[in-house]
C-alpha cells in the first residue's frame, strides 16, 4: 500500500513528556499519514504507554509540538478528543458500573445528534458482534477479552480521525489476541488511521505499514516491519530475541 | 398501638428523609470527586437563613423563598470550586483529598461564624413551614412532615432521572467511575466537578430549610445532619448514591424505633454502633462494589 501521498494525520515534533523528576520521551518525531497504519514497539517500561497518553494530554508535554491535522494540540485531554483522537488505553479503563451500552455511548459523548450515535453504534455492532449480545450487561463482570473489544468499539464510538491502541495483547490468551488483531485488521482495511503500540512486532507484521523502535524514550529504528523482523541483531538487543 | 407504631413509621421516614437530602449531596461529591466536603453543614445552614431572609425580611412568597435557598446553595457550591477546588486541583493531585478536608473545615468554621455575626446565635423559627395535620382514624400524619418527605422523594426522582438519563449526568458517573477515561472521551472534568458541586449546593440548600422547619434556624443548623449524612454514608460505602439513600432512611428508621424503645438518648449511640459493626465487618460499606473479574 501507498501512503506517501498523504498528508500527516498526527505529527510529533521532538517530544519530551515524563512523570515529575523522571523524563521518558526524550523527542520522538513521526508522523502518522491518513489511512496509514503505524506501530511502535520496544521493550515494557520504556515509554511506549508514555507516548499514547502525551498524545492524548494524560500526560503533559514538556518540550516539542504534537498536530492533529496540522493543528497544534493544547493540554487537556478532552479537547484533544474533540480533535478526533481516539485513544484504546492499556488496561481498557472502562467505567465498571456501566453497562457494555453505556460505555459505548458514552464513546459518542462528542457526537453531534443521536443520528449519528445511532450509526456508530450499529458500526460497532456489525464490527463486533459480541457487543450487541452484551450490550446490557454490567462492564466489570465482563471477561479480558470482552473488555478489550468494548475498550475498541467505543473508541470507535468517538468517530475520531487516528485511533490511539495501547498493547491491545496485553493480559490475554492466544486465541482472543487473535480475534483482536483480526479486527484491527479489518479497522486497517477498512482506512482507519491507527497508531498502536506493541511489544511484539511478529503481531504487526502482516499489518503496520509502517513500525517504529522505541528504546529508553528515543527512536532508534524505523522501517517496514519485515526489515525489523529480517534484523536479528536489532531484535536481540532491543527486544530480547 | 397502630397510632404509636404509624407515628414511629412516620419519624422515622421524615427524619430518613432529611438524612438522605443531606446524604446525596455529601456523597455524590465525595463519588465524583474524591472530595469530602466538611463545608456541606455550613452550606445547609446558609440554605435556611436563606430562606428565612427572603420569606421575613425581603417579604417574598414561600416558593421564591425556598427558591432562593436553592440559589444560595447552588451558588456557594459554584464559588467553592471557583475559588478553591479548581485552585487545589491545579496544584499536586496527590494532597487533593487531605488539603481540601482542611481547606473545606475553615470554609465551614467561617460561613458558620459569618452566619452568627450575621443573624445573632438565637434560634429563629422557620417561616417556610406548613401547620396541621392530616388524620386518618387514630393516625394522625403532620402536613409537614408529609410535604418533606413528598419534597425528598420528587427531588432524589430529579437527581436519578438526571444522574442516569442526562449527557451530564452520564458524564458524571463516567468522571466518578474513571475520570481518565473520561478526559480520554471528551468530557472536561473541571467543568463536572462545578456542576457537580452546584447541584450538592443546591440539595444542601433545599435540606438547610427542611431541617429548620422541623427544628428552628441557629448557626450549627448543619452540624447534626452533616454527622449523619456522613455515617449514612460510611454504611452504605462512601460514593455510593442509592446506598447513601437506602441507608439514610434505614438508620432514621432504626433510630426512631430505638428511641421509643430504649430513650431518646439511646438513638445517636444506636447509629454508631451500627458504624462500628459495619467498619469492623464490611470496611467498603454495606453497598461496597462487588466486582465479579475474570481474566
Amino acid at each position: 500500500m501507498s501512503v506517501a501521498a498523504k498528508p500527516p494525520v498526527l505529527s510529533l515534533t521532538n517530544v519530551v513528556s515524563g512523570y515529575k523528576e523522571l523524563q521518558v520521551l526524550k523527542g520522538i518525531s513521526f508522523d502518522v499519514g491518513a489511512g496509514e497504519f503505524v506501530t511502535v514497539v520496544g521493550p515494557n517500561g520504556h515509554g511506549k504507554t508514555t507516548l499514547l497518553r502525551t498524545i492524548s494530554g494524560l500526560v503533559p508535554l514538556r518540550g516539542g509540538a504534537i498536530r492533529v491535522n496540522g493543528q497544534l494540540v493544547s493540554a487537556k485531554p478532552h479537547a484533544i478528543a474533540a480533535l478526533g483522537v481516539a485513544h484504546v488505553p492499556q488496561g481498557d479503563l472502562l467505567f465498571p458500573e456501566m453497562s457494555v451500552l453505556e460505555n459505548l455511548l458514552m464513546g459518542a459523548y462528542l457526537a453531534p445528534n443521536r443520528a449519528e450515535i445511532d450509526r456508530r453504534l450499529d458500526e460497532v455492532f456489525t464490527l463486533l458482534p459480541k457487543l450487541s449480545e452484551r450490550r446490557h450487561q454490567i462492564a466489570s463482570s465482563l471477561s479480558g477479552g470482552e473488555r478489550r473489544m468494548v475498550g475498541i468499539g467505543r473508541g470507535l464510538m468517538m468517530g475520531g480521525q487516528i485511533l490511539l491502541i495501547d498493547e491491545p495483547s496485553l493480559g490475554l490468551a492466544p486465541l482472543i489476541i487473535e480475534q483482536i488483531y483480526g479486527v484491527i485488521a479489518e479497522l486497517s482495511r477498512s482506512g482507519r488511521t491507527i497508531l498502536l503500540v506493541e511489544e511484539n512486532p511478529a503481531r504487526v507484521a502482516d499489518l503496520a505499514d509502517k513500525l517504529h523502535l522505541l528504546d529508553d524514550g528515543a527512536i532508534v529504528w524505523s522501517g517496514p516491519p519485515a526489515d525489523l523482523l529480517a534484523r536479528d541483531e536489532l531484535l536481540a538487543t532491543y527486544l530480547g530475541g | 398501638m397502630l397510632d404509636i407504631f404509624v407515628s414511629i413509621i412516620v419519624a422515622g421516614l421524615t427524619t430518613g428523609a432529611l438524612y438522605a437530602l443531606a446524604t446525596v449531596g455529601l456523597s455524590l461529591v465525595w463519588g465524583s470527586m474524591g472530595m469530602l466536603n466538611m463545608a456541606h453543614a455550613a452550606m445547609l445552614t446558609l440554605g435556611g437563613y436563606v430562606a428565612f431572609t427572603a420569606s421575613t425580611s425581603l417579604g417574598l412568597p414561600i416558593g421564591l423563598g425556598f427558591l432562593a435557598a436553592i440559589v444560595a446553595g447552588a451558588v456557594a457550591g459554584g464559588l467553592l470550586y471557583v475559588l478553591i477546588v479548581s485552585n487545589l486541583l491545579r496544584h499536586d493531585k496527590s494532597t487533593f483529598e487531605s488539603n481540601v478536608m482542611i481547606a473545606t473545615v475553615g470554609i465551614g468554621i467561617a460561613l458558620e461564624n459569618a452566619i452568627l455575626l450575621t443573624y445573632g446565635g438565637q434560634p429563629l423559627k422557620q417561616p417556610l413551614s406548613v401547620s396541621g395535620a392530616l388524620v386518618i382514624g387514630p393516625v394522625t400524619l403532620p402536613y409537614q412532615n408529609i410535604l418533606i418527605v413528598a419534597v425528598v422523594l420528587v427531588l432524589m426522582a430529579i437527581v436519578a432521572l438526571l444522574l442516569g438519563k442526562t449527557r451530564m449526568g452520564r458524564a458524571i458517573r463516567a468522571t466518578a467511575q474513571n475520570r481518565d477515561a473520561a478526559q480520554l472521551l471528551g468530557v472536561a472534568v473541571n467543568r463536572v466537578y462545578f456542576q457537580v458541586l452546584v447541584l450538592s449546593g443546591a440539595l444542601a440548600g433545599v435540606c438547610g430549610v427542611m431541617v429548620s422547619s422541623m427544628t428552628q434556624l441557629s448557626p450549627p443548623l448543619g452540624n447534626d445532619p452533616m454527622l449523619k449524612a456522613f455515617i449514612m454514608c460510611v454504611v452504605a460505602g462512601l460514593g455510593n448514591l442509592p446506598g447513601a439513600i437506602t441507608a439514610a432512611f434505614g438508620l432514621a428508621l432504626l433510630e426512631a424505633f430505638v428511641q421509643f424503645v430504649a430513650g431518646a438518648r439511646w438513638g445517636f449511640p444506636s447509629l454508631l454502633f451500627v458504624v462500628i459493626a459495619v467498619l469492623i465487618w464490611r470496611p467498603s460499606g454495606l453497598f461496597g462494589r462487588a466486582q465479579i473479574r475474570r481474566m
